[in-house]
């Protein structure tokens, strides 16, 4: 399968540009965090872990754009099978860590299936939705993609992680949406997500969730525990003013006052240490970066493309607003990482994935003529 | 795409820029309208300061013998060494310093945040605690063992009254404004001078502490040393007192009060001495007994407090005492100065007297026969001091009281709680009683330092020296001079002259004529001073202090100067219970002269004399003193009135 003169024509190298500066801001950041951390000797162990996954994500982020993306489509039910697998192992078979079993050990790399089922699902649902295309007309048609995602959020809720399973919800709720399904189904929905909330506060979320939503809510209520990381977040953030204190010269981190500065937090040491001026440039490249991939959706040939593009917008979008709101206290504290810029190789693989589906689809946006 | 599809992307997209938008804003919020306040709390976690304590000033006597200085004592604390307390180090540290591990863990607890800084556990280690440190010093994680300065002072409880001690209790209002005056403010917990020079003059041996900046990380532990302000170390303070007059007056105080008890006194037991420069006002000497250590005194205050012989209080300056035969010289400068009597006067003393249906005696009911001031003086003849009482009036007794310094301030600033005694008077009388009227009789007992007549050992003394000198009433000072650590001096103590005392000089020279007999042949204190290369001129007496029924001595004073020419020290000396001058206030008088002027204590030749200082002791009570029916006479002279 070679690779037709106009697909390269149409590859979006601009869209690349813009993950390109992303990844190279969030690299920076990363250095800059990890660097001097007392128990890790080598200064450059996450850097070197984060390229080398970046690297891979690369490679993989290529290759999707030589498979048409048509083909996907025939195997999304394989591709769902292999989610709620991997879900289902995990439970069993997963690592534990700050309570939660979120990680499958495979050798040198840990499988986060939670992950992985982020790129499937969006697959999966674009698939569903786009069979139904203006057939979504009726509450029951909504049945089926509502039920296909119910059975992995359960599942990723059950490890337990909150913010993620959350990010399969707004993936549903805006696919339908785009899909064209009625705005009052969706509101019923809302609602009945909404009435089962008590069930959730009081049965299902753990004390230290319940914690961290009333922290959010009240900062104070406890400084030293769910309260100090966000207090210390905000405090480097607000003390990096509008220029900032200079790369590599965030004292919150050196000193380890901000916990998890790497991963959940990485915002945080970027505003400390480039100031507002950073921070809001970062911003701006997100911004361009979410509405390239809408400009894909609105240009694909076909309505599992749109989809698709539109489902790696809404996850992207989501998962930037939560977790740099939660830096800066506009949003409670999930562990949901920042795309790009977080540690972590199975956000970063799939989230480079995930692009490479936009690439995909954008790459094939024309219907051949013949 | 659909139309609908199109649009309904586009509100989605509408959505992002929206939520794009409040990110931003908020990033704007926090890192440039909020910065400052960000700024500060970063700076906050950053910085800690840690406070560099200064060397409290040392305290010397007028020759510069080192009295309180500070010695290294060791303190055993526990540090963090970066992975929390080890749990075997604390069980092994509670039983090493006998401190429940509970009381450690609390502690430890309430350092949260601090650990920066060593966890102090126990100070002033006994060597046997250093020792079974280091033996288990390979078991014991994070414990160190450091110096730390301890307050010293070197002679134990000489002079403990005037030095004072350190201690965290709190503090009087007075002291913490002195405090705000120097540019100190007072914090709960410090180690602070809570009685004699050591409260007074705090501000100047405080010393200011240093302050080291340091960086800690969230752990409190240190990451970086930044600025240093080194300490400055306090000033030393250089006292009026000689150490070894000191000693001397506390050991014969001491002496005294022992060989009463042993007589079977069991009223004996406080004592009091005060020596003076009559030059200057200088306090060469300030004595009570008994007294304290302050080196332990946390450990033995609650004990101290409840002590019925009142070791804390210092007895020269808060006693106050019914002075007896003392008074005299005020009965005669009043009578001599309103021109009611000539010192040539003749008196007949037929040992008893009857004068307002009131009826008085001398001691013993002797009869001195004619006597004039001077032959009263030498006898203390109160038949005689009865009648110039009289003649002279309440009103002038009061009045040349206060005017030769008894029952005013002394004008003394370098110790606290200095009580101001109290002087017979029509109007105190009426103060205290609601208005009952003063009787005759009462003058009379007023007239030789009874009734209401109160006054303060200090007050003796300065009496006493304004007699000498010629009428100056000199301010007592115990702080000669302030030296900064670099030997620098920074305060030097002018003698001060308070006032000249409304008395004429041919009146006081009389008086002085009239306490020079006292040593003399014949007089009161003649046997003890007469051994001395020094003439010596004084004043016995003895305070009847409960009716005579109830077999309770009186206190027993003696005050006096010496050399009489040429005067240089006034002393004042008060034995509780003592009896009568001789036998309890003039033998530790005549010690401190001797001491004074020769240097010696002359114990060696007293105690070759001892036989013969008992017969001498024996003759002196035939030749001895007053004695008056206080309150009887008082409540018959009421009686008589309402009559």
């Amino acid at each position: 399968m070679l690779l037709d003169r106009r697909l390269i024509k149409n590859f979006d190298f601009y869209l690349v540009l813009l993950l390109l500066a992303l990844c190279g801001v969030g690299m920076l950041t990363l250095y800059s965090a990890t660097h001097g951390m007392s128990d890790i000797p080598d200064p450059f162990y996450y850097l070197r872990r984060q390229l080398l996954w970046f690297g891979i994500g690369i490679g993989v982020m290529l290759l999707i754009c030589f498979v048409d993306y048509i083909n996907f489509q025939h195997w999304a039910r394989y591709f769902y099978a292999v989610t709620l697998v991997l879900l289902a192992a995990v439970l069993f078979i997963g690592r534990a860590a700050k309570g939660s079993m979120r990680w499958i050990p495979l050798g040198p790399f840990d499988l986060q299936p939670s992950e992985v089922a982020k790129i499937l699902m969006i697959i999966v649902l674009a698939k569903l939705l786009a069979d139904r295309e203006g057939k979504l007309n009726r509450f029951q048609d909504l049945l089926v993609p509502l039920l296909a995602t119910m059975v992995p959020m359960v599942l990723i809720f059950l490890q337990p992680d909150l913010g993620t399973s959350l990010v399969f919800i707004v993936l549903l709720l805006g696919l339908l949406y785009m899909a064209g399904a009625k705005r009052n189904h969706l509101l019923i929905i809302i609602g009945a997500g909404l009435a089962a909330f008590p069930l959730l506060w009081f049965k299902l979320l753990k004390d230290y969730q319940k914690m961290r939503l009333m922290v959010f809510l009240n900062p104070d209520l406890d400084p030293t525990e769910s309260g100090y990381q966000l207090l210390q977040s905000m405090i480097g953030i607000g003390s990096g003013g509008l220029t900032g204190k200079g790369l590599f010269n965030s004292t919150q981190v050196r000193l380890d006052f901000l916990p998890e500065h790497h991963t959940d937090f990485i915002f945080s040491v970027l505003g400390e240490e480039m100031g507002f001026l950073g921070a809001a440039g970062v911003l701006l490249l997100y911004f361009l970066l979410i509405y390239r991939i809408l400009w894909t959706a609105t240009q694909a040939k076909d309505q599992f493309g749109a989809l698709i593009c539109c489902g790696v917008a809404i996850i992207l979008s989501f998962q930037i607003l939560v977790n740099i709101g939660m830096t800066i206290s506009m949003m409670p504290v999930t562990g949901i990482p920042l795309p790009f810029m977080s540690y972590g190789n199975n956000a970063l693989l799939v989230n480079l994935m995930c692009i490479g589906l936009v690439l995909n689809v954008g790459m094939r946006r024309h219907k051949i003529q013949f | 795409m659909t139309k609908q599809m199109l649009r309904r992307v586009r509100f989605v997209f509408i959505a992002v820029i929206v939520v794009f938008v409040l990110l931003s804003a908020r990033l704007a919020y926090l890192q440039i309208l909020r910065h400052d306040y960000y700024w500060y709390r970063s700076e906050m976690n950053r910085f800690t300061k840690i406070t560099l304590p200064a060397p409290r000033g040392e305290i010397y006597d007028r020759d510069g013998k080192l009295l309180v200085s500070n010695r290294p004592g060791f303190v055993v604390s526990l540090m963090d060494m970066g992975e929390g307390y080890d749990p075997e180090t604390v069980s092994l540290l509670s039983e090493i310093l006998d401190i429940e591990e509970e009381e450690i863990y609390s502690a430890i607890e309430g350092r949260q945040y601090m650990r920066y800084l060593p966890l102090q556990l126990k100070s002033d280690l006994t060597p046997d605690i250093i020792a079974r440190i280091a033996e288990n010093r390979w078991k014991l994680k994070g414990v160190n063992i450091d110096v730390q300065p301890i307050r010293e002072y070197r002679e134990g409880s000489v002079a403990a009254h005037v030095l004072g001690y350190l201690g965290r209790g709190t503090v009087g209002e007075s002291t913490q404004e002195l405090w705000a005056e120097a540019g100190y403010q007072y914090q709960v917990g410090d180690l602070v001078g809570q009685d004699g020079v050591e409260r007074t003059w705090e501000p100047v041996l405080r010393g200011k502490d240093g302050e080291q900046r340091i960086e800690t990380n969230n752990l409190g532990q240190p990451i970086n040393y930044f600025e240093k302000t080194e300490p400055i170390p306090g000033n030393n303070l250089y006292l009026t007192l000689d150490l070894d007059l000191q000693k001397v007056a506390e050991k014969a105080l001491e002496k005294r009060v022992k060989a009463l008890q042993k007589e079977g006194n069991k009223y004996a037991g406080r004592a009091a001495a005060v020596v003076m420069d009559t030059r200057t006002g200088a306090i060469r000497a300030m004595a009570n007994y008994p007294s304290f250590d302050p080196n332990n005194i946390s450990e033995n205050y609650e004990e101290l407090a409840k002590d019925p012989l009142r070791p804390l209080s210092n007895t020269s300056i808060q006693g106050t005492y019914p002075v007896g035969s003392t008074f005299k010289m005020v009965t005669a400068a009043a009578a001599l100065e309103e021109k009611k009597i000539s010192d040539r006067d003749v008196y007949r003393c037929n040992g008893v007297i009857t004068l307002y249906n009131d009826t008085k005696s001398c001691f013993n009911n002797r009869a001195h026969g004619r006597v004039n001031f001077y032959s009263a003086m030498a006898v203390s003849c109160n038949i005689y001091f009865y009648q110039v009482g009289l003649a002279a009036g309440i009103d002038n007794l009061a009045r040349y009281a206060a005017e030769l310094g008894l029952g005013v301030p002394t004008g003394l600033t370098d110790l606290h709680g200095e009580a101001q005694g109290t002087i017979a008077s029509r109007e105190y009388k009426e103060k205290v009683t609601g208005g009952e009227m003063w009787y005759p009789a009462e003058t009379m007992s007023a007239a030789i330092g009874q009734s209401y007549n109160s006054f303060t050992p200090l007050q003796l003394a300065v009496y006493t020296s304004i007699l000498a000198n010629g009428g100056t009433h000199y301010r007592p000072y115990l702080v000669d001079k302030v030296v900064d650590y670099q030997g620098k001096v920074v305060h030097q103590t002018q003698p001060e002259a308070l006032r000249k005392v409304n008395v004429s000089s041919r009146t006081l020279s009389i008086i002085r004529e009239g306490m020079r007999r006292v040593t003399q042949p014949g007089g009161t204190a003649y046997y003890y001073f007469s051994r001395l290369p020094v003439s010596v001129a004084g004043k016995t007496g003895s305070a009847q202090v409960a009716a005579l029924s109830s077999g309770i001595p009186a206190h027993s004073l003696f005050v006096g100067f010496a050399p009489v020419e040429n005067p240089e020290i006034a002393v004042a000396v008060i034995v509780e219970h003592g009896g009568i001058g001789a036998t309890g206030a003039v033998p530790v008088a005549a010690e401190i002269m001797q001491y004074y002027f020769t240097g010696s204590t002359g114990d060696s030749a007293a105690e070759e004399e001892g036989g013969s200082e008992e017969e001498a002791r024996d003759e002196l009570e035939e030749v001895e003193e007053e004695r008056e029916e206080l309150d009887e006479g008082r409540e018959e002279a009421g009686r008589l009135e309402e009559e």
